[in-house]
């Protein structure tokens, strides 16, 4: 129904979105998750027309955005992230207006106007001012506006931005109830509405989508299943910690909190197995402090984090070398210092810690 | 064809609502009658009036050269309507996409089925069809007026005259509909609309310093002269097509202005 292909998008120089691609089945709603700047709006303007992309296509219904732009307008409802409405008219003066310049047939039109205040509940307000209405029901009206001429496809840029809690369920059981009938692309910045509300989740940061999947899957297959997380004195084995069964790996996690000569680490457990009891026994026996044993539950929310901030997990072999350099370097407080250090590196290599060896190398092999 | 027509009738219906559910457009109107009242009543019978002076002339026994009242009076109050109208029109055409896209709408417009020209157009024709409801009550004091004239007055002067008024009347509303497209600030569009057509008002000033074909050129380019001719009761053909020109250029100026607004826009 929705397909995003290779979508590029640069203001200038700077790149708003880069290589999106995903695409939504028909009935399906597909959250698209992000932090704020992360080109969910630019991506939501192309697909509606309003922007045009730099290079990529993309269709809704078999139509291309761009070359059949009227045909795609027809068929598709948006609200943008203010929603579009004129305070100077009433609730079903401005919504005829809609479906007038959507091209419903002047027969439909009233009957349209009225289903669609009758699933946004604003029937009680039709010969209400907009310009009076509160912030939730101009909400409503946005909704109302985008579904009144029955497209296909429906774009919400952040529908329950800025509602009060009530408003916020009200609003989503009103998109799940549109679902089905209609293809729903909705973006946000709040994780539990993805989970609560969709069926398929677009993970996008920096403008490039780094994850698409159902939310369920999302987890399982990004953080793989439950897990605990620990914080041990002294120095652990992390051998003897994946010798345990059930343990499938063994994270340790930079925090620069810690004290001295303490790590966090985070263990990663099998399907169905659940060795609290031994980890805490082993870690105890080896003579090891235990300062916390936790269980963790992967939610939505850390898929999120993990897929969108630059890494925070460092490898046990680094982070055994951290360990080691500190314990040389005794009494120097920086064990969790460099530990982190190695983590911030991680993700944007320096070249000179890799590339010393070569360069050296090859000039004086040129002496010879 | 048939959609483009309802379109340009969805915009335009809309437009009008918008005008007539404004406290300000009103205030508008309301200083714009009060305004040509007074000088309508001012050019007639004030003591410096027409009516004044062509008594004064028959008390001296002056009979040449004939004044024609009616005609004299039309020209003195169109002169006055074509003045009053460069400060209220700016006026009129300041929020037409300034507020658009102040509040947002502009979005919605943009992503329906209706290209740039609909949306300009039916903006036009509302506007235009709200300063026609300013002018007609003043259209029904003037037919009172001059049906008392003796002899006669010639209705072709008062239609010609007030068909020159309203054309460039669109002729300004479509260039301050242009600017209004360029600005999210419609106090912005209101200086810079008045400041143009300030300019084109007197442009024959400028153009009579100019030798040459340059001056020449600029000449037609004067909304006074043109309007004036029109006022004189001169059905020039040259004036009308200087009108018609600007309202395209004004739309099609606004049509490009809304395309390059979404394809720049960060």
């Amino acid at each position: 129904m929705i397909e995003v292909e290779h979508l590029s998008k640069v203001y200038g120089s700077t790149p708003a979105i880069q290589d999106i691609t995903f695409f939504v089945e028909k009935g399906e709603i597909l959250g698209f998750l992000g932090p704020n700047g992360a080109g969910k709006t630019t991506t939501m303007r192309i697909l509606t027309g309003y922007l045009p992309a730099t290079s990529g296509t993309a269709k809704i219904a078999g139509f291309d955005v761009h070359e059949n732009s009227m045909e795609v307008r027809q068929r598709i409802g948006y609200l943008p992230e203010t929603p579009p409405l004129y305070p100077d008219m009433t609730v079903e003066g401005f919504l005829t207006f809609v479906a007038r310049i959507k091209g419903v047939a002047a027969g439909d039109r009233s009957q349209r106007v009225e289903s669609a205040m009758k699933r946004c509940n604003i029937l009680e307000k039709r010969k209400v001012l907009i310009r009076k209405l509160s912030k939730g029901f101009r909400q409503r009206v946005g909704i109302a506006q985008a579904i009144v001429h029955d497209p296909p496809a429906i774009v919400l840029d952040e529908p329950t931005v800025g509602l009060d809690p009530r408003q916020i369920i009200e609003v989503r059981n009103l998109i799940k109830s549109l679902a089905g009938e209609h293809t729903i692309i909705l973006s946000t910045h709040i994780l539990p509405e993805v989970s609560m509300t969709c069926n398929k989740v677009a993970i996008i940061n920096r403008g490039r989508v780094v994850a698409t999947n159902t939310p369920e899957q999302l987890m399982t297959a990004l953080a793989g299943e439950s897990g605990y997380e620990l914080e041990v004195e002294g120095r652990f084995d992390q051998a003897r910690l994946l010798q345990i069964p059930g343990v499938k790996a063994v994270d340790a996690l930079a925090d620069e909190t810690l004290p001295e000569n303490r790590s966090k680490l985070r263990l990663t457990l099998e399907a169905g197995h659940d060795p609290g009891r031994e980890i805490a026994a082993m870690i105890v026996g080896s003579g090891l402090g235990l300062y916390e044993l936790r269980r963790t539950r992967v939610s939505l929310e850390d898929v999120f984090l993990e897929l969108t901030t630059e890494e925070k997990t460092i490898n046990l072999a680094e982070a055994d070398q951290a360990y080691e350099r500190a314990q040389a370097a005794q009494r120097e407080p920086s064990e969790p210092a460099e530990a982190d250090n190695s983590t911030s590196q991680r993700s944007d290599p320096d070249p000179t810690a890799i590339n010393p060896s070569p360069a050296d190398a090859d000039p004086e092999g040129d002496v010879r | 064809m048939n959609t483009i027509v309802a379109n340009v009738i969805a915009i335009y219906r809309r437009e009008l609502q918008s005008y007539f559910a404004s406290p300000f457009a009103y205030i508008i109107a309301a200083v714009f009658w009060l305004l040509s009242g007074f000088f309508f009543t001012a050019i007639l019978m004030g003591p410096e009036g027409l009516i004044a002076q062509a008594n004064f002339r028959d008390q001296m026994g002056i009979t040449t050269p004939p004044i024609d009242v009616a005609y004299q009076f039309l020209s003195y109050f169109l002169g006055i309507l074509g003045s009053l109208s460069l400060f209220i029109l700016p006026m009129l055409s300041m929020g037409l996409y300034a507020e658009e896209r102040k509040r947002g709408t502009l979005e919605l417009l943009a992503t329906s089925p209706l290209t740039n020209w609909v949306v300009a157009l039916g903006k036009l024709l509302g506007v235009l069809t709200f300063f026609l409801t300013m002018v007609l009550p003043l259209l029904i004091y003037q037919a009172i007026v001059l049906s008392a004239a003796n002899p006669p007055a010639s209705p072709t002067v008062m239609f010609l005259g007030h068909f020159g008024l309203i054309l460039m009347a669109a002729a300004i509303l479509s260039l301050g509909m242009f600017i209004s497209s360029l600005t999210d600030s419609t106090i912005l569009a209101a200086i810079l609309t008045f400041a143009l057509i300030l300019l084109l008002w007197v442009v024959d000033l400028i153009a009579n310093s100019l030798a040459g074909p340059i001056g020449e050129a600029l000449k037609h380019l004067s909304l006074i002269k043109n309007y004036t001719t029109l006022t004189q009761g001169i059905f020039d053909s040259s004036s009308i097509i200087v009108f018609i020109t600007y309202i395209l250029l004004g739309l099609f100026l606004t049509a490009q202005s809304i395309e390059a607004f979404r394809f720049q826009r960060s």
